[in-house]
Protein backbone atom coordinates (compact mmCIF):
# COMPACT_ATOMS: atom_id res chain seq x y z
CA UNK A 1 0.00 0.00 0.00
CA UNK A 2 2.89 2.30 1.02
CA UNK A 3 4.86 0.99 -1.96
CA UNK A 4 1.84 1.65 -4.11
CA UNK A 5 1.20 5.59 -2.79
CA UNK A 6 4.80 6.02 -3.61
CA UNK A 7 4.45 4.46 -6.90
CA UNK A 8 1.95 7.48 -7.66
CA UNK A 9 3.33 10.42 -6.10
CA UNK A 10 6.48 9.90 -8.28
CA UNK A 11 4.68 9.02 -11.40
CA UNK A 12 3.20 12.25 -11.27
CA UNK A 13 6.04 14.33 -11.61
CA UNK A 14 7.70 11.89 -14.46
CA UNK A 15 5.12 12.57 -16.34
CA UNK A 16 5.35 15.96 -16.32
CA UNK A 17 8.72 16.02 -17.44
CA UNK A 18 8.15 13.25 -20.03
CA UNK A 19 5.07 15.84 -21.42
CA UNK A 20 7.40 19.33 -21.34
CA UNK A 21 10.16 16.97 -23.30
CA UNK A 22 7.23 16.56 -25.81
CA UNK A 23 5.90 19.99 -26.09
CA UNK A 24 9.84 20.81 -26.68
CA UNK A 25 9.34 18.93 -29.42
CA UNK A 26 5.79 19.51 -30.89
CA UNK A 27 5.24 23.42 -30.27
CA UNK A 28 8.38 24.54 -31.99
CA UNK A 29 7.33 22.32 -35.28
CA UNK A 30 3.45 23.21 -34.87
CA UNK A 31 4.43 27.12 -34.09
CA UNK A 32 6.64 27.00 -37.42
CA UNK A 33 3.54 25.03 -39.43
CA UNK A 34 1.47 27.49 -38.68
CA UNK A 35 4.00 30.90 -39.12
CA UNK A 36 4.48 29.58 -43.22
CA UNK A 37 0.88 30.60 -43.74
CA UNK A 38 1.02 33.83 -41.41
CA UNK A 39 1.77 37.46 -43.09
CA UNK A 40 5.37 38.75 -42.37
CA UNK A 41 4.46 41.28 -40.26
CA UNK A 42 3.03 38.97 -37.80
CA UNK A 43 6.04 36.26 -37.85
CA UNK A 44 8.25 38.97 -36.56
CA UNK A 45 5.83 40.90 -34.37
CA UNK A 46 6.45 41.49 -30.94
CA UNK A 47 4.59 40.11 -28.60
CA UNK A 48 4.91 36.72 -30.80
CA UNK A 49 1.46 35.30 -31.76
CA UNK A 50 1.14 31.04 -31.88
CA UNK A 51 -2.30 31.30 -33.96
CA UNK A 52 -2.51 33.55 -37.17
CA UNK A 53 -5.31 34.97 -37.56
CA UNK A 54 -4.99 35.61 -41.07
CA UNK A 55 -4.24 33.23 -43.58
CA UNK A 56 -1.73 33.65 -46.49
CA UNK A 57 -0.09 31.71 -49.09
CA UNK A 58 1.97 35.43 -49.61
CA UNK A 59 5.25 33.13 -48.35
CA UNK A 60 4.98 30.74 -50.19
CA UNK A 61 4.22 32.86 -53.13
CA UNK A 62 7.38 35.24 -52.43
CA UNK A 63 9.51 32.16 -51.91
CA UNK A 64 8.54 30.93 -55.51
CA UNK A 65 10.04 34.29 -56.75
CA UNK A 66 13.21 34.00 -54.83
CA UNK A 67 14.79 30.55 -55.29
CA UNK A 68 14.01 27.85 -57.91
CA UNK A 69 11.72 26.21 -55.32
CA UNK A 70 10.23 23.43 -58.07
CA UNK A 71 13.85 22.62 -59.10
CA UNK A 72 14.81 21.82 -55.70
CA UNK A 73 11.36 19.85 -54.90
CA UNK A 74 11.96 17.80 -57.75
CA UNK A 75 16.10 17.30 -57.08
CA UNK A 76 15.02 16.37 -53.51
CA UNK A 77 12.56 13.65 -54.83
CA UNK A 78 15.28 12.41 -57.27
CA UNK A 79 18.17 12.07 -54.87
CA UNK A 80 15.93 10.11 -52.54
CA UNK A 81 13.97 8.01 -54.32
CA UNK A 82 17.56 7.35 -56.37
CA UNK A 83 19.30 6.52 -54.01
CA UNK A 84 17.13 4.80 -51.36
CA UNK A 85 16.05 2.49 -54.11
CA UNK A 86 18.94 1.10 -55.33
CA UNK A 87 20.30 1.24 -51.86
CA UNK A 88 18.15 -0.86 -50.31
CA UNK A 89 17.92 -3.46 -53.14
CA UNK A 90 22.09 -3.85 -53.51
CA UNK A 91 22.77 -3.38 -49.55
CA UNK A 92 19.92 -6.44 -48.61
CA UNK A 93 21.17 -8.00 -51.58
CA UNK A 94 24.81 -7.92 -50.02
CA UNK A 95 23.53 -8.87 -46.69
CA UNK A 96 21.41 -11.63 -47.72
CA UNK A 97 24.60 -13.34 -49.52
CA UNK A 98 26.77 -12.46 -46.74
CA UNK A 99 24.33 -13.98 -43.88
CA UNK A 100 23.30 -17.21 -46.22
CA UNK A 101 26.00 -18.51 -48.64
CA UNK A 102 29.42 -19.67 -47.59
CA UNK A 103 32.03 -18.84 -50.31
CA UNK A 104 35.75 -17.98 -50.09
CA UNK A 105 36.71 -14.68 -48.88
CA UNK A 106 33.44 -14.12 -47.53
CA UNK A 107 34.95 -13.02 -43.73
CA UNK A 108 37.91 -10.70 -45.24
CA UNK A 109 35.11 -8.78 -47.70
CA UNK A 110 33.04 -8.23 -44.48
CA UNK A 111 35.58 -6.68 -42.43
CA UNK A 112 36.24 -4.85 -46.02
CA UNK A 113 32.50 -3.85 -45.97
CA UNK A 114 32.83 -3.38 -41.79
CA UNK A 115 36.22 -1.12 -42.18
CA UNK A 116 33.85 1.52 -44.26
CA UNK A 117 31.88 2.22 -41.58
CA UNK A 118 34.85 3.96 -39.96
CA UNK A 119 35.27 5.76 -42.72
CA UNK A 120 33.22 9.45 -41.96
CA UNK A 121 31.88 10.93 -45.11
CA UNK A 122 33.79 14.06 -43.79
CA UNK A 123 36.78 12.68 -44.31
CA UNK A 124 37.06 11.51 -47.23
CA UNK A 125 34.82 14.23 -49.04
CA UNK A 126 37.38 16.40 -50.98
CA UNK A 127 38.85 13.17 -52.31
CA UNK A 128 35.16 12.26 -53.48
CA UNK A 129 34.66 15.53 -54.84
CA UNK A 130 37.39 15.56 -57.21
CA UNK A 131 37.39 11.88 -57.94
CA UNK A 132 33.27 12.38 -58.75
CA UNK A 133 34.03 15.40 -60.26
CA UNK A 134 37.09 14.19 -63.27
CA UNK A 135 34.29 11.49 -63.70
CA UNK A 136 32.04 14.43 -65.59
CA UNK A 137 29.78 13.97 -62.87
CA UNK A 138 29.87 17.65 -61.02
CA UNK A 139 26.07 18.74 -61.17
CA UNK A 140 25.13 15.67 -62.78
CA UNK A 141 22.12 13.41 -60.98
CA UNK A 142 24.72 10.72 -61.13
CA UNK A 143 27.21 12.33 -59.38
CA UNK A 144 24.92 13.06 -56.66
CA UNK A 145 23.00 9.75 -55.83
CA UNK A 146 26.20 6.91 -57.24
CA UNK A 147 28.73 7.30 -54.00
CA UNK A 148 25.28 6.81 -51.61
CA UNK A 149 24.49 3.53 -52.93
CA UNK A 150 26.67 1.31 -50.64
CA UNK A 151 26.25 1.73 -46.93
CA UNK A 152 27.80 -0.45 -44.33
CA UNK A 153 25.78 -0.22 -41.95
CA UNK A 154 22.82 -1.01 -43.87
CA UNK A 155 24.50 -4.16 -45.52
CA UNK A 156 25.46 -4.60 -41.88
CA UNK A 157 21.94 -4.80 -40.19
CA UNK A 158 20.21 -6.62 -43.68
CA UNK A 159 22.90 -9.40 -42.94
CA UNK A 160 21.90 -9.37 -39.11
CA UNK A 161 18.27 -9.90 -40.35
CA UNK A 162 19.06 -12.56 -42.72
CA UNK A 163 21.19 -14.31 -40.57
CA UNK A 164 18.31 -14.39 -37.55
CA UNK A 165 16.25 -17.12 -40.79
CA UNK A 166 15.63 -20.61 -40.06
CA UNK A 167 17.75 -23.16 -42.56
CA UNK A 168 14.69 -24.95 -43.36
CA UNK A 169 12.99 -22.16 -45.68
CA UNK A 170 16.21 -21.90 -48.24
CA UNK A 171 16.28 -25.51 -48.28
CA UNK A 172 12.70 -26.29 -49.21
CA UNK A 173 12.66 -23.38 -51.86
CA UNK A 174 15.36 -25.26 -53.46
CA UNK A 175 13.99 -28.08 -53.16
CA UNK A 176 10.98 -26.69 -54.92
CA UNK A 177 13.01 -25.87 -58.15
CA UNK A 178 13.31 -22.13 -56.69
CA UNK A 179 15.95 -20.31 -58.19
CA UNK A 180 18.67 -18.14 -56.05
CA UNK A 181 17.55 -14.81 -57.10
CA UNK A 182 13.96 -15.97 -56.56
CA UNK A 183 15.19 -17.19 -53.05
CA UNK A 184 15.92 -14.07 -52.27
CA UNK A 185 13.51 -12.07 -54.07
CA UNK A 186 10.04 -14.16 -53.39
CA UNK A 187 10.94 -16.33 -49.99
CA UNK A 188 13.50 -14.59 -47.91
CA UNK A 189 12.90 -10.68 -48.47
CA UNK A 190 9.39 -11.44 -47.54
CA UNK A 191 10.63 -12.35 -43.94
CA UNK A 192 12.74 -9.23 -42.91
CA UNK A 193 9.91 -6.89 -44.57
CA UNK A 194 10.14 -4.91 -40.89
CA UNK A 195 14.25 -4.25 -41.35
CA UNK A 196 13.72 -3.52 -45.26
CA UNK A 197 11.16 -0.93 -44.60
CA UNK A 198 12.74 0.26 -41.52
CA UNK A 199 15.48 1.18 -44.34
CA UNK A 200 13.51 2.36 -47.13
CA UNK A 201 11.97 4.66 -44.56
CA UNK A 202 15.17 5.94 -43.07
CA UNK A 203 16.97 5.78 -46.12
CA UNK A 204 14.31 8.50 -48.08
CA UNK A 205 14.48 10.44 -44.81
CA UNK A 206 18.33 10.49 -44.96
CA UNK A 207 18.70 11.48 -48.58
CA UNK A 208 16.03 14.34 -48.17
CA UNK A 209 17.58 15.70 -44.97
CA UNK A 210 21.39 15.28 -46.11
CA UNK A 211 23.05 18.75 -46.58
CA UNK A 212 26.88 18.11 -47.39
CA UNK A 213 27.05 16.14 -50.56
CA UNK A 214 24.42 18.24 -52.41
CA UNK A 215 26.39 21.31 -51.14
CA UNK A 216 29.32 20.02 -52.43
CA UNK A 217 28.44 18.44 -55.59
CA UNK A 218 26.15 21.00 -57.17
CA UNK A 219 26.76 24.38 -57.91
CA UNK A 220 23.72 25.16 -60.73
CA UNK A 221 20.72 26.60 -59.01
CA UNK A 222 18.70 23.99 -60.64
CA UNK A 223 20.81 21.06 -59.46
CA UNK A 224 20.26 22.48 -55.74
CA UNK A 225 18.10 20.46 -53.52
CA UNK A 226 15.56 21.92 -50.83
CA UNK A 227 17.75 20.93 -47.59
CA UNK A 228 21.36 22.63 -49.50
CA UNK A 229 19.07 25.16 -51.72
CA UNK A 230 16.80 26.66 -48.44
CA UNK A 231 20.10 26.68 -46.37
CA UNK A 232 21.80 29.07 -48.92
CA UNK A 233 18.82 31.13 -49.17
CA UNK A 234 18.31 31.87 -45.26
CA UNK A 235 22.54 32.23 -45.10
CA UNK A 236 21.71 34.63 -47.99
CA UNK A 237 19.46 37.21 -46.70
CA UNK A 238 18.05 36.10 -42.43
CA UNK A 239 15.36 38.68 -42.48
CA UNK A 240 13.03 36.90 -44.87
CA UNK A 241 11.86 34.50 -42.19
CA UNK A 242 7.81 34.24 -44.11
CA UNK A 243 9.51 32.38 -47.08
CA UNK A 244 11.83 30.29 -44.86
CA UNK A 245 9.18 28.62 -42.83
CA UNK A 246 6.91 27.96 -45.96
CA UNK A 247 10.63 26.50 -47.28
CA UNK A 248 10.59 24.42 -44.19
CA UNK A 249 7.05 23.52 -44.27
CA UNK A 250 7.70 22.48 -48.00
CA UNK A 251 10.52 19.98 -46.45
CA UNK A 252 8.75 18.90 -44.08
CA UNK A 253 5.11 18.13 -45.14
CA UNK A 254 6.56 14.81 -47.19
CA UNK A 255 8.68 13.67 -44.37
CA UNK A 256 5.99 14.13 -41.66
CA UNK A 257 3.47 11.55 -44.20
CA UNK A 258 6.77 9.40 -44.43
CA UNK A 259 7.23 9.18 -40.90
CA UNK A 260 3.70 8.81 -40.10
CA UNK A 261 3.68 5.73 -42.71
CA UNK A 262 6.66 4.33 -41.38
CA UNK A 263 6.52 4.98 -37.56
CA UNK A 264 4.91 1.91 -36.15
CA UNK A 265 7.43 -0.18 -37.61
CA UNK A 266 10.72 1.74 -35.45
CA UNK A 267 8.50 2.73 -32.67
CA UNK A 268 7.92 -0.83 -31.53
CA UNK A 269 11.82 -0.92 -30.98
CA UNK A 270 12.16 -4.48 -32.34
CA UNK A 271 13.93 -3.34 -35.49
CA UNK A 272 16.12 -1.05 -34.06
CA UNK A 273 17.48 -3.60 -31.45
CA UNK A 274 19.43 -5.24 -34.83
CA UNK A 275 21.48 -2.33 -34.72
CA UNK A 276 23.33 -3.20 -31.31
CA UNK A 277 26.23 -5.16 -33.50
CA UNK B 1 25.97 -35.31 -61.77
CA UNK B 2 24.85 -32.80 -63.55
CA UNK B 3 22.62 -30.97 -61.16
CA UNK B 4 24.91 -31.14 -58.51
CA UNK B 5 27.55 -29.45 -60.69
CA UNK B 6 24.91 -26.97 -61.89
CA UNK B 7 24.41 -26.43 -57.86
CA UNK B 8 27.54 -26.31 -57.02
CA UNK B 9 28.54 -23.09 -59.99
CA UNK B 10 25.58 -21.40 -58.77
CA UNK B 11 26.50 -21.70 -54.74
CA UNK B 12 29.92 -20.06 -55.88
CA UNK B 13 28.53 -17.94 -58.42
CA UNK B 14 25.38 -16.07 -56.93
CA UNK B 15 26.84 -14.98 -53.85
CA UNK B 16 29.88 -13.10 -55.41
CA UNK B 17 27.19 -11.54 -58.10
CA UNK B 18 25.25 -10.47 -55.21
CA UNK B 19 28.05 -8.48 -53.18
CA UNK B 20 30.01 -7.57 -56.11
CA UNK B 21 28.24 -4.18 -57.07
CA UNK B 22 28.48 -2.66 -53.43
CA UNK B 23 32.22 -4.03 -52.52
CA UNK B 24 32.67 -2.27 -56.21
CA UNK B 25 30.67 0.66 -54.90
CA UNK B 26 32.43 0.88 -51.64
CA UNK B 27 36.08 0.54 -52.88
CA UNK B 28 35.30 3.68 -55.66
CA UNK B 29 33.30 5.77 -53.63
CA UNK B 30 34.88 5.32 -49.92
CA UNK B 31 38.16 3.08 -50.15
CA UNK B 32 39.77 5.15 -52.86
CA UNK B 33 38.74 8.39 -51.81
CA UNK B 34 40.18 7.23 -47.88
CA UNK B 35 43.54 6.46 -49.68
CA UNK B 36 43.52 9.64 -51.90
CA UNK B 37 43.50 11.70 -49.18
CA UNK B 38 46.62 10.55 -47.22
CA UNK B 39 48.22 11.32 -50.78
CA UNK B 40 46.67 14.52 -51.34
CA UNK B 41 47.42 15.41 -47.75
CA UNK B 42 51.20 15.35 -49.20
CA UNK B 43 50.40 17.78 -51.91
CA UNK B 44 49.97 21.77 -52.63
CA UNK B 45 46.28 21.15 -54.34
CA UNK B 46 44.83 24.81 -54.52
CA UNK B 47 42.47 24.49 -57.66
CA UNK B 48 40.25 21.18 -58.53
CA UNK B 49 42.22 21.72 -61.91
CA UNK B 50 45.75 23.06 -60.92
CA UNK B 51 48.32 21.05 -61.14
CA UNK B 52 49.46 19.70 -58.05
CA UNK B 53 52.93 20.39 -56.09
CA UNK B 54 54.36 17.56 -53.95
CA UNK B 55 55.10 19.54 -50.62
CA UNK B 56 55.82 16.20 -48.37
CA UNK B 57 54.67 16.41 -44.95
CA UNK B 58 54.89 20.72 -45.06
CA UNK B 59 51.06 20.41 -44.62
CA UNK B 60 51.41 18.79 -41.40
CA UNK B 61 53.98 21.71 -39.71
CA UNK B 62 51.43 24.43 -40.69
CA UNK B 63 49.10 22.44 -39.51
CA UNK B 64 50.87 22.53 -35.85
CA UNK B 65 51.26 26.12 -35.63
CA UNK B 66 47.55 27.30 -37.35
CA UNK B 67 45.96 28.45 -34.53
CA UNK B 68 42.81 28.23 -35.96
CA UNK B 69 42.95 23.81 -36.26
CA UNK B 70 43.55 23.80 -32.73
CA UNK B 71 41.13 26.26 -31.96
CA UNK B 72 38.45 23.88 -34.17
CA UNK B 73 39.99 20.65 -32.35
CA UNK B 74 39.20 22.27 -29.04
CA UNK B 75 35.45 23.22 -30.34
CA UNK B 76 35.26 19.90 -31.06
CA UNK B 77 36.29 18.24 -27.94
CA UNK B 78 34.42 20.51 -25.73
CA UNK B 79 31.21 19.34 -28.13
CA UNK B 80 32.42 15.70 -27.53
CA UNK B 81 32.81 16.10 -23.44
CA UNK B 82 29.26 18.30 -23.37
CA UNK B 83 26.95 16.50 -26.01
CA UNK B 84 27.76 13.01 -25.84
CA UNK B 85 27.04 12.53 -22.31
CA UNK B 86 24.10 14.41 -22.23
CA UNK B 87 22.45 12.46 -24.98
CA UNK B 88 23.01 9.54 -23.74
CA UNK B 89 22.38 9.65 -19.96
CA UNK B 90 19.27 11.45 -20.97
CA UNK B 91 18.37 8.77 -23.74
CA UNK B 92 19.21 6.05 -20.97
CA UNK B 93 16.62 7.79 -18.49
CA UNK B 94 13.82 8.12 -20.78
CA UNK B 95 14.70 4.42 -23.01
CA UNK B 96 13.84 3.27 -18.86
CA UNK B 97 10.74 4.89 -18.13
CA UNK B 98 9.51 4.05 -21.53
CA UNK B 99 10.74 0.33 -22.13
CA UNK B 100 7.03 -1.33 -22.02
CA UNK B 101 5.03 -0.92 -25.05
CA UNK B 102 1.68 0.38 -23.31
CA UNK B 103 -0.55 3.07 -25.44
CA UNK B 104 0.86 6.05 -23.82
CA UNK B 105 4.58 5.02 -24.02
CA UNK B 106 4.45 4.42 -27.53
CA UNK B 107 2.98 7.68 -28.22
CA UNK B 108 5.75 9.41 -26.05
CA UNK B 109 8.62 7.17 -27.98
CA UNK B 110 6.70 8.58 -31.50
CA UNK B 111 6.86 11.84 -30.38
CA UNK B 112 10.75 11.96 -29.30
CA UNK B 113 11.77 10.28 -32.72
CA UNK B 114 9.78 13.54 -34.29
CA UNK B 115 12.83 15.88 -35.37
CA UNK B 116 14.50 13.42 -37.14
CA UNK B 117 12.49 14.21 -40.18
CA UNK B 118 13.95 18.08 -39.43
CA UNK B 119 17.17 18.78 -41.82
CA UNK B 120 19.67 20.15 -40.01
CA UNK B 121 18.63 23.47 -42.38
CA UNK B 122 15.02 23.45 -40.67
CA UNK B 123 15.86 23.21 -37.31
CA UNK B 124 18.53 25.94 -37.48
CA UNK B 125 15.26 28.31 -39.66
CA UNK B 126 13.08 27.11 -36.68
CA UNK B 127 15.59 27.56 -33.53
CA UNK B 128 16.94 31.33 -34.78
CA UNK B 129 13.69 32.51 -34.94
CA UNK B 130 12.38 30.89 -31.60
CA UNK B 131 15.63 32.52 -29.86
CA UNK B 132 15.59 35.39 -31.75
CA UNK B 133 17.23 38.30 -29.26
CA UNK B 134 13.90 40.91 -30.18
CA UNK B 135 10.97 38.80 -31.43
CA UNK B 136 11.40 35.38 -30.37
CA UNK B 137 9.48 33.10 -28.07
CA UNK B 138 12.01 32.50 -25.42
CA UNK B 139 12.98 36.24 -25.35
CA UNK B 140 9.31 37.20 -24.56
CA UNK B 141 8.88 34.83 -21.84
CA UNK B 142 12.53 36.05 -20.54
CA UNK B 143 11.17 39.14 -20.41
CA UNK B 144 7.80 38.00 -19.02
CA UNK B 145 9.73 36.60 -16.11
CA UNK B 146 11.70 39.57 -15.79
CA UNK B 147 15.10 39.04 -17.30
CA UNK B 148 17.07 40.49 -19.31
CA UNK B 149 17.86 40.32 -23.20
CA UNK B 150 20.25 38.02 -24.15
CA UNK B 151 21.79 37.44 -27.90
CA UNK B 152 21.53 33.81 -28.17
CA UNK B 153 22.98 33.48 -31.61
CA UNK B 154 25.70 35.91 -31.11
CA UNK B 155 27.65 35.33 -28.29
CA UNK B 156 30.88 34.17 -27.75
CA UNK B 157 30.60 31.95 -24.62
CA UNK B 158 26.58 31.09 -25.14
CA UNK B 159 25.89 30.28 -29.14
CA UNK B 160 28.08 26.62 -28.09
CA UNK B 161 25.67 25.71 -26.29
CA UNK B 162 22.86 27.06 -27.47
CA UNK B 163 23.93 24.81 -30.96
CA UNK B 164 24.62 22.08 -28.75
CA UNK B 165 20.69 22.18 -27.70
CA UNK B 166 19.59 22.43 -31.27
CA UNK B 167 21.56 19.06 -32.00
CA UNK B 168 20.33 17.52 -29.06
CA UNK B 169 16.79 18.40 -29.75
CA UNK B 170 17.22 16.73 -33.20
CA UNK B 171 18.99 13.29 -32.19
CA UNK B 172 18.31 12.09 -28.46
CA UNK B 173 15.00 10.15 -29.83
CA UNK B 174 16.83 8.16 -32.16
CA UNK B 175 19.14 7.14 -29.41
CA UNK B 176 16.43 6.60 -27.28
CA UNK B 177 14.28 4.40 -29.45
CA UNK B 178 17.40 2.62 -29.98
CA UNK B 179 17.87 2.04 -25.99
CA UNK B 180 13.90 1.09 -25.75
CA UNK B 181 14.69 -1.89 -28.31
CA UNK B 182 17.42 -3.27 -26.64
CA UNK B 183 15.55 -3.30 -23.22
CA UNK B 184 12.59 -4.98 -24.60
CA UNK B 185 15.62 -7.79 -25.19
CA UNK B 186 16.61 -8.16 -21.62
CA UNK B 187 14.98 -10.98 -19.68
CA UNK B 188 11.86 -10.32 -17.62
CA UNK B 189 13.36 -13.22 -15.08
CA UNK B 190 16.03 -10.75 -14.30
CA UNK B 191 13.88 -8.19 -12.92
CA UNK B 192 12.07 -10.43 -11.09
CA UNK B 193 15.15 -12.07 -9.44
CA UNK B 194 16.44 -8.62 -8.79
CA UNK B 195 12.52 -7.95 -7.37
CA UNK B 196 12.95 -10.91 -5.01
CA UNK B 197 16.38 -9.48 -3.16
CA UNK B 198 14.25 -6.17 -2.85
CA UNK B 199 15.93 -4.18 -4.94
CA UNK B 200 14.75 -0.67 -5.69
CA UNK B 201 14.16 0.48 -8.98
CA UNK B 202 16.97 2.38 -9.42
CA UNK B 203 18.84 -0.47 -7.93
CA UNK B 204 17.56 -2.72 -10.37
CA UNK B 205 18.31 0.11 -13.54
CA UNK B 206 22.12 -0.28 -12.46
CA UNK B 207 22.52 -3.55 -12.21
CA UNK B 208 20.06 -5.17 -14.34
CA UNK B 209 19.19 -2.48 -16.83
CA UNK B 210 22.79 -1.06 -18.18
CA UNK B 211 24.17 -4.78 -17.89
CA UNK B 212 21.83 -6.04 -19.96
CA UNK B 213 21.59 -3.30 -22.72
CA UNK B 214 25.90 -3.46 -22.45
CA UNK B 215 26.53 -4.26 -25.93
CA UNK B 216 23.57 -1.28 -27.27
CA UNK B 217 25.54 1.15 -24.59
CA UNK B 218 28.48 1.04 -25.95
CA UNK B 219 27.40 1.19 -29.77
CA UNK B 220 25.41 4.68 -29.07
CA UNK B 221 28.49 5.43 -27.03
CA UNK B 222 30.69 5.04 -29.71
CA UNK B 223 28.66 6.31 -32.51
CA UNK B 224 27.85 9.48 -30.54
CA UNK B 225 31.54 9.55 -29.90
CA UNK B 226 32.68 9.17 -33.43
CA UNK B 227 29.57 11.69 -34.64
CA UNK B 228 30.51 14.40 -32.56
CA UNK B 229 33.80 14.75 -34.16
CA UNK B 230 31.83 15.04 -37.73
CA UNK B 231 29.44 18.19 -36.55
CA UNK B 232 29.00 20.44 -39.46
CA UNK B 233 25.40 20.63 -40.87
CA UNK B 234 24.00 22.16 -37.58
CA UNK B 235 26.87 24.87 -37.64
CA UNK B 236 26.82 25.76 -40.99
CA UNK B 237 22.81 26.22 -41.15
CA UNK B 238 22.88 28.38 -37.83
CA UNK B 239 26.31 30.08 -36.99
CA UNK B 240 28.55 29.35 -39.98
CA UNK B 241 31.26 28.66 -37.36
CA UNK B 242 30.91 32.41 -35.46
CA UNK B 243 30.28 34.09 -33.65
CA UNK B 244 34.50 35.06 -33.01
CA UNK B 245 34.98 31.04 -33.96
CA UNK B 246 33.39 29.90 -31.00
CA UNK B 247 31.33 27.36 -32.80
CA UNK B 248 33.96 26.22 -35.36
CA UNK B 249 34.13 22.53 -35.67
CA UNK B 250 37.09 20.03 -37.19
CA UNK B 251 34.64 19.93 -40.17
CA UNK B 252 33.76 23.52 -40.13
CA UNK B 253 36.87 24.39 -40.80
CA UNK B 254 38.10 21.49 -43.28
CA UNK B 255 34.95 22.89 -45.48
CA UNK B 256 36.11 26.28 -45.22
CA UNK B 257 39.50 25.22 -45.97
CA UNK B 258 38.33 22.82 -49.19
CA UNK B 259 35.96 24.94 -50.84
CA UNK B 260 35.53 28.43 -49.94
CA UNK B 261 39.52 29.20 -50.11
CA UNK B 262 39.93 26.22 -51.96
CA UNK B 263 43.13 24.89 -50.14
CA UNK B 264 42.45 21.47 -50.77
CA UNK B 265 45.60 19.99 -50.03
CA UNK B 266 45.81 21.49 -46.97
CA UNK B 267 42.57 20.32 -45.92
CA UNK B 268 43.00 16.55 -46.56
CA UNK B 269 45.86 16.90 -44.54
CA UNK B 270 43.18 17.85 -41.85
CA UNK B 271 40.63 15.70 -42.81
CA UNK B 272 43.79 12.69 -42.49
CA UNK B 273 44.24 14.29 -38.47
CA UNK B 274 40.31 14.17 -37.91
CA UNK B 275 40.48 10.20 -39.43
CA UNK B 276 43.45 9.49 -36.66
CA UNK B 277 41.71 10.70 -33.93
CA UNK B 278 38.44 8.81 -35.18
CA UNK B 279 40.60 5.75 -35.33
CA UNK B 280 42.18 5.80 -31.95
CA UNK B 281 38.92 6.38 -30.60
CA UNK B 282 37.32 3.47 -31.89
CA UNK B 283 39.95 1.20 -31.61
CA UNK B 284 40.49 2.16 -28.06
CA UNK B 285 36.62 1.87 -26.95
CA UNK B 286 36.82 -1.11 -29.29
CA UNK B 287 38.98 -3.01 -26.74
CA UNK B 288 37.51 -1.46 -24.01
CA UNK B 289 34.31 -3.49 -24.88
CA UNK B 290 36.36 -6.63 -25.57
CA UNK B 291 37.86 -6.80 -22.31
CA UNK B 292 34.28 -5.53 -20.73
CA UNK B 293 32.72 -8.73 -22.21
CA UNK B 294 34.95 -11.38 -21.05
CA UNK B 295 34.49 -10.15 -17.78
CA UNK B 296 30.93 -10.65 -17.44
Amino acid sequence: MVKKIKNTILHIPVTVILIIIALVILLPILWMFLSAFKPQGKIISYPPTFLPLDYTLDNFIRLAKRVKIFYFIKNSVIYALMTTVPSVFLCSLAGYAFARYNFKGRNVLFILVLATLMIPFQVIMIPLFLIVSNLGMYDKYLGLVLPKIAVAISIFMMRSAFAGLPKELEEAGRIDGVTEIGLYWKIMLPQVKPTFVTMIVLGINGAWNDLMWPLLITGDMKMRTLSNGLAMFIGQDTQEYGPAFAGAFIAILPMLMLYLFGQRYFVEGTVTSGLKG
Amino acid sequence: MRMAMKKRFSMTFFPYAFIAPVIILLLVFNILPLLSAFVMSNFDITTSLGRPKFVGLANFTEIFADSRFWNSLLVTLKWTVVEVPLQVILALILAAILTENTLSNKTFRGVYFLPIICSATVTGIMWKLILHSNVGYVTYIFRLLGLGKINFMNSPGLTFFVIVFMSLWKAFGISTIIFVGAMQNVPKSLYEAAEMDSAGKLRQFFSVTVPGIAPTLWFIVMTRLINSFQVFDIVYTTTGGGPNFTTETLVTYIYTRAFEVYKMGYASAVSVCLFIIILIITVVLYSRMLVQERKN
